[in-house]
């Protein structure tokens, strides 16, 4: 029973109050996490993540109902003013009624990078982290505003990847630029190559990405609270080999592929627009994301077919009713722990996520090879209710509602419209 | 005859003309199958797909292709290997879906078709011989001819070209009723549990059994109980039941007449792998038919028939407890020597004809076919052993049926 034993542990550890203030200390403190300071600029921190859930779902689609959904446990720190460093790590995550918890396993890294931050115009990241494509993607698991990303920001957005990134401020606006060995983890190509005699094995990537953020409307004069909202637009390019190594639809809750993979060659590129304005107590974001992929020669007749085209977006919407601002840390104004209520923030999303290809002509098919290829979609909708109970530790409930386009390609065909519902425990520090 | 009259004429001349040579007006699916005609089949696929389907022939992975059949192309069809011991990666055998990646397509009324690589029958006509003749004798089974088949434009062998058992035949088959098509039934494909020779023993009230032996076809959602509770009624009913009362328990699930019938045909081409076969049931389909309890069985891969003319009248009828308790019953051991005979008569003079007529029709495409497990000298050995098995096999069944009548043996006898 070790899983539960880390869940416990990483609960008690982000019980301890924030009793001290720390500046100037040495050893051990307590700076929003455990954290050994060596001496002004060199320290290394303890992090931690435990997200536990309880789900229901309408109609049953094969789900364990209760669920470890992340564990992990990382290092982070200083070396100088000059350089920061993490690492983080997996750990036997999965559903826990599943199987004899007799030993630990560690899964996949997550994070492990170094940052060069000298300079605000320009600091450089090297390592495994994500492919700056994504606002959602990009915002860390404690700052969700429901307890899943949308299905455009886990499947068109690449994720992390190994790689080198330069980033950095001008003025209103702030860049990242890199260059990736493959094409995310949200990407990571699902057949094996085949390779006939006297072929070679191409390689996916490398990927280029690029996204320009700013706060845009700060500089015209007529735009009121709006001036802090920010806007970005991302792009990522990246070669894919060929064989069935699309992107794919997976439902929301990753159970049947609303939309197969189909044959790809060429290129795969990536557009998109991010909006993030977060007024006093209230946010709202929105993202549109495209990828189109190349199929070169892959017709049955060994011809170019029309790009596979995926499309998504949604828009999001939250309000702290307790009265907080929404920033990216929310604190409580009277945390649970101290008498008080904590924060309760309420949220909605709307999200499509979208398949189909260039081609319109003639009669449309689901075969992976056909140049019109038959569209479906997954239209969600997510209510939520966040109580945010101390800096470390929030509950989320969120009811999701899914809608299919096409009814026979569902978790179970024939049936297109989902309800589904969960109780998550976030533990984060 | 006036102006007039000429160019109706001429209008009507040039009507019939495009008539003979356009095949939207004339193809069928009769057309498809004429066991007359060497087809030619033209299947379209990406060429990476076709080395994945031969290089993973035992996996049932569907590709995407188009195909071409005199002039007409069905665009983004599902192909794949199929077949049990018939499987190759050299000459793979084929499942033409139409409809595997838009449900609604069809070509000439079919959803689907059967490629038969022809890979345990050096002959290439043991299976479209024995279908015919089926035929002949009034029993249900796929129409079949052979055709050529081009991969890309390259000629990949000469392959059986065969009627999918599905709804669709079973509407060919037991026809319509005013306007109802009666193919709503439920049709099972035998399924040979390899290690698990099965004879007709009674497997217990559950159903998983039954379920692994008889795959369903048709009507899949319906309830487990209302697919596989009538086959295991019957399996039951054979088994708890004296050879005496056999006919009264069992007439309402199985038709007896047709199924005496189509075991008896089934000895006389002496095929070793069918209903009494040697490692118990095998090829076959059952359909049970539309708003009745009663099952029929329907014909299927005869690539094993013709194994030689002295296959015994009675080849394991006493090891399989359906045939064996239904055949000690006077009147259907009666029917079942009679249409031995009747098998024989039909067979006096159409079997080695029809045979020899497929082989003229086959010939150079077999003599070309260099994917094929065997060689064209072996080819030739067994087309001139299969020639002669009509002839004999007509005079044992004969003296065998009279043997075991009694009645007076023929001349030719030993």
């Amino acid at each position: 029973m070790k899983r539960p034993l880390i869940v416990a542990i990483l609960i008690a550890i982000a019980a301890v109050p924030a009793a001290a203030q720390n500046k100037g200390k040495r050893g051990f403190v307590w700076d929003d996490r455990p954290t050994i300071v060596f001496g002004e600029d060199v320290n290394i921190a303890v992090t931690g993540r435990a997200l536990v859930e309880w789900r229901w779902f309408d109609p049953d689609i094969g789900e364990e109902l209760f669920a470890l959904r992340a564990a992990r446990l990382g290092l982070k720190g200083d070396l100088t003013r000059h350089l920061d460093w993490e690492i983080e790590r997996e750990i036997g995550v999965g559903d826990l009624e599943e199987e004899d918890d007799s030993r630990i396993e560690f899964g996949e890294w997550k994070d492990v990078f170094v940052r060069w931050r000298t300079f605000d115009a320009a600091r450089v990241k090297a390592g495994r982290f994500k492919i700056p494509f994504g606002l959602e993607q990009n915002t860390g698991v404690s700052e969700l505003d429901f307890a899943y990303r949308a299905l455009g920001s886990r499947t068109i957005a690449p994720g992390r990847d190994t790689g080198v990134m330069v980033s950095g401020e001008l003025g209103r606006f702030g860049y990242e630029a890199g260059v990736f060995d493959d094409d995310g983890d949200n990407a990571v190509s699902s057949e094996i190559q085949f390779v006939q005699e006297g072929q070679d094995l191409e390689n996916v990537g490398p990927s280029f990405a690029v996204r320009v953020t700013g706060d845009l409307f700060r500089a015209l004069p007529f735009t009121g609270r709006l001036r802090s909202a920010n806007v970005g637009i991302a792009y990522t390019n990246s070669d894919v080999p060929e064989g069935l190594n699309s992107l794919r639809g997976e439902s929301f809750w990753g159970t049947e592929d609303f939309f197969e993979r189909v044959y790809v060659k060429g290129r795969r590129q990536r557009y998109g627009a991010q909006f993030d304005w977060s007024p006093g107590p209230t946010s709202l974001r929105a993202e549109w994301m495209q990828s189109r992929e190349e199929r070169n020669e892959q017709s049955n007749r060994n011809e170019d077919l029309s790009d596979f085209i995926a499309n998504a977006w949604y828009v999001a919407g939250t309000w702290l009713v307790t009265g907080e601002d929404k920033d990216d840390d929310v604190n409580a104004r009277r945390p649970l722990l101290k008498g008080g209520p904590g924060a309760i923030e309420l949220a909605v999303r709307y999200e499509r996520l979208g398949f189909e290809s260039a081609s319109t002509q003639g009669t449309p098919f689901t075969n992976p090879r056909a140049d019109y290829l038959l569209p479906n979609s997954d239209s969600v909708v997510t209510f939520g209710v966040n109580w945010i109970t101390s800096r470390w530790t929030r509950v989320i409930v969120n009811a999701i509602h899914e809608d299919f386009e096409d009814a026979t390609r569902t978790p179970v065909p024939g049936t297109s419209s989902f309800w589904s519902g969960l109780v998550r425990l976030n533990i984060v520090f | 005859m006036n102006v007039r009259h000429l160019i109706r004429g001429g209008v009507l001349l040039v009507l019939f003309a495009l008539g003979l040579s356009s095949p939207i007006f004339a193809q069928t699916s009769d057309d498809f199958f004429n066991p007359e005609v060497l087809q030619r089949v033209d299947i379209w696929l990406n060429e990476t797909d076709w080395s994945k389907l031969k290089a993973a022939f035992q996996e049932n992975t569907y590709y995407p292709a188009d195909v071409t059949w005199n002039g007409t192309t069905v665009y983004n069809v599902g192909i794949r290997s199929r077949g049990l011991g018939s499987r190759s990666s050299t000459k793979p055998g084929l499942r033409v879906d139409f409809d595997r990646y838009n449900s609604g397509q069809q070509f000439l009324g079919l959803k689907s078709f059967v490629l038969d690589n022809l890979t345990q029958d050096k002959t290439g006509i043991k299976e479209t011989a024995t279908m015919r003749f089926y035929t002949r004798l009034g029993i249900p089974a796929p129409r079949e001819t052979h055709t050529r088949l081009y991969i890309n434009g390259r000629y990949s062998g000469l392959y059986g070209l065969v009627e999918s058992v599905d709804k669709t035949m079973m509407g060919r088959v037991f026809g319509s009723i005013g306007d109802d098509v009666q193919n709503d039934g439920y049709l099972f494909e035998y399924n040979y549990v390899l290690g698990s020779p099965w004879r007709f023993t009674y497997e217990g009230s559950a159903l998983p059994p039954y379920k692994a032996r008889f795959d369903i076809k048709t009507n899949e959602s319906h309830a487990e109980s209302t697919i596989w509770g009538p086959i295991e009624e019957l399996v039951r009913r054979v088994n708890e039941t004296s050879s005496g009362g056999i006919e009264q328990a069992i007439a309402d699930r199985l038709d007896l007449p047709a199924f005496v019938r189509y075991i008896s045909a089934q000895n006389f081409v002496a095929d070793f792998d069918g209903f009494t076969g040697y490692d118990g049931m095998n090829n076959f389909y059952m359909y049970r038919k539309e708003e009745s309890s009663q099952h029929v069985l329907i014909a299927w891969d005869e690539d094993n028939a013709f194994l030689q003319a002295d296959y015994p009248i009675l080849m394991r009828i006493d090891e399989n407890v359906l045939t064996n308790k239904l055949l000690s019953l006077g009147s259907y051991r009666t029917q079942y020597f009679n249409v031995m005979l009747e098998s024989a008569d039909s067979a006096t003079g159409w079997l080695r004809q029809e045979m020899q007529r497929q082989f003229d029709m086959i010939n150079a495409a077999m003599l070309e076919d260099t994917v094929k497990p065997y060689t064209n000298a072996e080819y030739a050995a067994d087309r001139e052993t299969l020639l002669a098995f009509p002839e004999a096999r007509i005079t044992y069944v004969r003296c065998e049926v009279a043997k075991q009548t009694g009645a007076t043996r023929p001349s030719g006898c030993q």
